[in-house]
């Protein structure tokens, strides 16, 4: 029985970061998070071949607060999550994540296919799945769009710029997936409830042999500002005028404004 | 106990159905709570004020732990004309205390509290799923189909809110009729915390309340409510739908002119809105009120009509809190054996209760509402009067009951008189 995993990351949903709109700063009070969308891809790919195949299917992630994510993905069809919390993975790079990535899956053991998202939802640096494969001495295959397991390996199909390549991969791989590989179904009643029952598996950075220190980012996020679109909050029918009388009245305050020409 | 087989399953997860889950799960039932939004409360919205007291009952000293915004101290009604705003204010400590508290809420967070309060309790909670039908056998309510899955119960707890279209589907309720149901609009506008309290004269915690009858709804029946939160403000209306076809403006245009009137466009100014949300209230009160229970279910909260709005106040989660908690206790006292006689018991406990009581105290002012004039002539007479009370511009001053009289004389004595009658015995 082949032996699969797919990677997913816990981000920030973005629909809930504000922009203070005058120091443009990003404000992550009332966010929430969610398995990045890429990534539910990548677990939707493991768990069909997992009902193809009847394969061992798992699914790995590490971050800072990764523990409310457990449920969600275990309703998403692999039989238990391998995963490690740490506060020091706060500001993980996508070479720290690859170096954890990595040190659970070695833990995991006999890995035959590990599945990735092409890059995460919110920094989308493509990095952690190449540097995966090469830590872990497998083979990698990107921008793929169509996945099958062969008894070797497997067939991938990739899309590339200018068309798509078809590949066979001898032995174990890591695969990043595009969006376009599945459309991932809304879990349903009875997979939540049923995620609720399966065993989850905790590991700590010492348990994979990782210091801490080798857990120190090399790529620092230095500020992120965003945009901020000018609202001058004029309201023009305000004193009951019609629509036309409005209209005129804008139509004046944008030429004068040098907006209209 | 079975993989697919829960003691009751209840359908939403708003203040009636996580009350319900919080006791059932209490006393040992195996429950499942199912909400279709992605979070409880993600969706709800509400004017803003919980009547505290249906929940001190059940969870007391809720107040310490639950996400409350503002107590509130200070009850303001303001009658609006397009340009004036005549305004009663109340500051009492008395008010705030004695089992009179209320509070300013956001759903958003008080709806998972109470939800999460549930699911230590022993409850299931489940998100993200909406429940698409009844699974009826023989006759009789025996799960719920959410999607592909059919999940079973002893009994189905309907908190699915006003628009039930479960209690609908097994015809325990009609869809709802345009004279029974008030839409209700409103936007969450933030300010700093001390702004508000400087704004509204407020100490640090407590709260106001606001509301506004007349030119915030175009003289349409209903009003406007403004409600202090911890660093924001709800701002809304709500209105009948019996009119709806003769509206000239659309319902976020009716709250942008509210926003923009007089009297409330100083308390918001410099603020930023955060959200805006739209939604039904049930409106037709104790006459409205659907067959509560049946073989296998009760339903409960707005989902049963428990609203009462009175135009200047609308009071529905705390009826909902105490509906959940009857329908807790009438599952509870079951054993296990949920034929319609047995839940009847819910429709008494009801009926001992506040619900059922304060629900028929103000059955006839739905009907007392329908009067135009509360809403038109009403607050233009008494900003008349009061304006003329207060303006000197050194033209000579008639006698006092000439004054009074003038404007009153415009609606037309007799018609004031019957209208203060017809109100008080509403009452
Ligand atoms: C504008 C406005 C102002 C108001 N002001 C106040 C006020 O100041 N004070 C006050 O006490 N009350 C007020 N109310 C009334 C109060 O909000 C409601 O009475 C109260 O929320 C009812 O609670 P509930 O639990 O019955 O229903 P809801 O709070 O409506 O909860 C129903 C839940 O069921 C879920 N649901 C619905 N269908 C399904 C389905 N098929 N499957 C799964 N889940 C489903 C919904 O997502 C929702 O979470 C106001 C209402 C409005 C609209």
């Amino acid at each position: 029985m082949k032996k699969i995993v797919a990677c997913y990351k816990w981000v920030a949903d973005e629909a809930d970061i504000r922009i203070d709109e005058k120091s443009r700063a990003l404000n992550f009070d009332r966010v929430k998070y969610k398995i990045s969308e890429y990534d539910r891809n990548a677990i939707e790919v493991g768990n069909s071949l997992k009902d193809k195949y009847s394969c061992e299917f798992v699914a790995v992630t590490c971050g800072a607060q990764v523990e409310s994510s457990l449920k969600d993905v275990l309703s998403r069809g692999p039989t238990n999550v391998y995963y490690i919390n740490d506060e020091i993975l706060a500001d993980a790079d996508g070479g720290v994540t690859a170096k954890v990535l990595a040190g659970i899956i070695k833990k995991i053991g006999a890995v035959d296919l590990v599945i990735c998202g092409e890059g995460s939802g919110d920094e989308y640096g493509q990095q952690v799945g190449p540097r995966l494969a090469a830590l872990l001495g497998y083979a990698s295959c990107t921008f793929v769009t169509k996945l099958d397991l062969t008894d070797e390996g497997l067939m991938a199909e990739r899309k590339l710029e200018d068309g798509i390549e078809v590949v066979q991969v001898q032995g174990p791989a890591v695969v990043t997936v595009l969006p376009d590989i599945n459309t991932p179904p809304i879990p349903t009643l009875k997979q939540i409830l049923g995620a609720k029952k399966k065993p989850t598996t905790k590991l700590s950075l010492k348990d994979i042999g990782l210091s801490r220190d080798a857990c120190a980012p090399k790529l620092k996020n230095i500020g992120v500002l965003g945009t901020v679109m000018e609202r001058k909050g004029i309201c023009m029918n305000i004193d009951g005028l019609s629509i036309q009388e409005a209209a005129e009245k804008l139509a004046k305050r944008l030429s004068a404004d040098g907006i209209l020409g | 106990m079975s993989e697919d087989r829960f003691d009751v399953i209840i359908v939403g997860a708003g203040p009636a159905g996580s009350t319900a889950a919080y006791i059932l799960a209490g006393a040992g039932k195996e429950v499942l709570l199912i909400e279709r939004g992605d979070e409880p409360g993600a969706k709800n919205m509400t004017g803003g004020r919980l009547y505290g007291h249906s929940l001190e009952k059940i969870i007391p000293g809720f107040a310490q732990e639950a996400p409350l915004e503002r107590r509130i101290v200070k009850e303001t009604v303001s009658f609006l004309t397009s340009d004036t705003s005549v305004s009663f204010d109340l500051q009492s400590e008395l008010l705030g205390s004695g089992g009179k508290e209320s509070y300013s809420v956001l759903r958003a967070e008080f709806d998972c509290w109470l939800a999460k309060k549930a699911e230590k309790a022993g409850a299931i909670l489940v998100t993200g799923i909406r429940v698409d039908d009844l699974f009826m056998e023989e006759g009789r309510v025996k799960g719920v189909i959410a999607g592909e899955d059919i999940m079973e119960a002893g009994v189905v707890i309907l908190a699915d809110g006003v628009n039930s279209l479960l209690a609908q589907k097994i015809g325990m309720k009609q869809e709802l009729k345009p004279h029974q149901a008030a839409v209700g609009a409103k936007e969450i506008i933030e300010l700093p915390g001390e702004v508000i309290e400087d704004r509204f004269n407020l100490h640090e915690g407590e709260g106001a309340a606001r509301l506004f009858v007349g030119d915030c709804t175009k003289g349409r029946i209903g009003g406007g409510f403004l409600y202090t939160n911890k660093k924001s403000i709800s701002l809304g209306l709500v209105f009948t739908l019996s009119d709806l076809q003769s509206w000239e403006k659309t319902v976020p245009e009716m709250v942008e002119d509210f926003k923009h009137h007089p009297a409330v466009s100083p308390l918001i100014k410099g603020g930023r809105t955060l959200e805006y949300s739209a939604h039904l209230v049930p409106e037709a009160g104790y006459s409205m009120i659907p067959k509560l229970y049946g073989d296998g279910v009760v339903v409960v909260g707005d989902a049963a009509g428990f609203v009462i709005n009175i135009g200047y106040m609308v009071r529905g989660m705390d009826l909902a809190i105490a509906s959940g908690e009857a329908a807790a206790k009438a599952i509870i006292s079951a054993h296990d054996v949920y034929t319609t006689q047995a839940l009847s018991r819910y429709r008494k406990l009801l009926e001992e209760s506040f619900v059922i009581r304060d629900l028929k105290q103000y059955s006839k002012f739905p009907a007392f509402l329908n009067n135009k004039r509360i809403f038109n002539e009403y607050p233009q007479l008494i900003a008349e009067l009061m304006t003329d009370f207060f303006s000197v511009d050194g033209s000579p001053v008639p006698p006092m009951m000439k004054r009074i009289l003038k404007p009153v004389k415009k609606v037309g004595l007799m018609k004031v008189a019957s209208d203060v009658w017809k109100g008080v015995r509403a009452l």
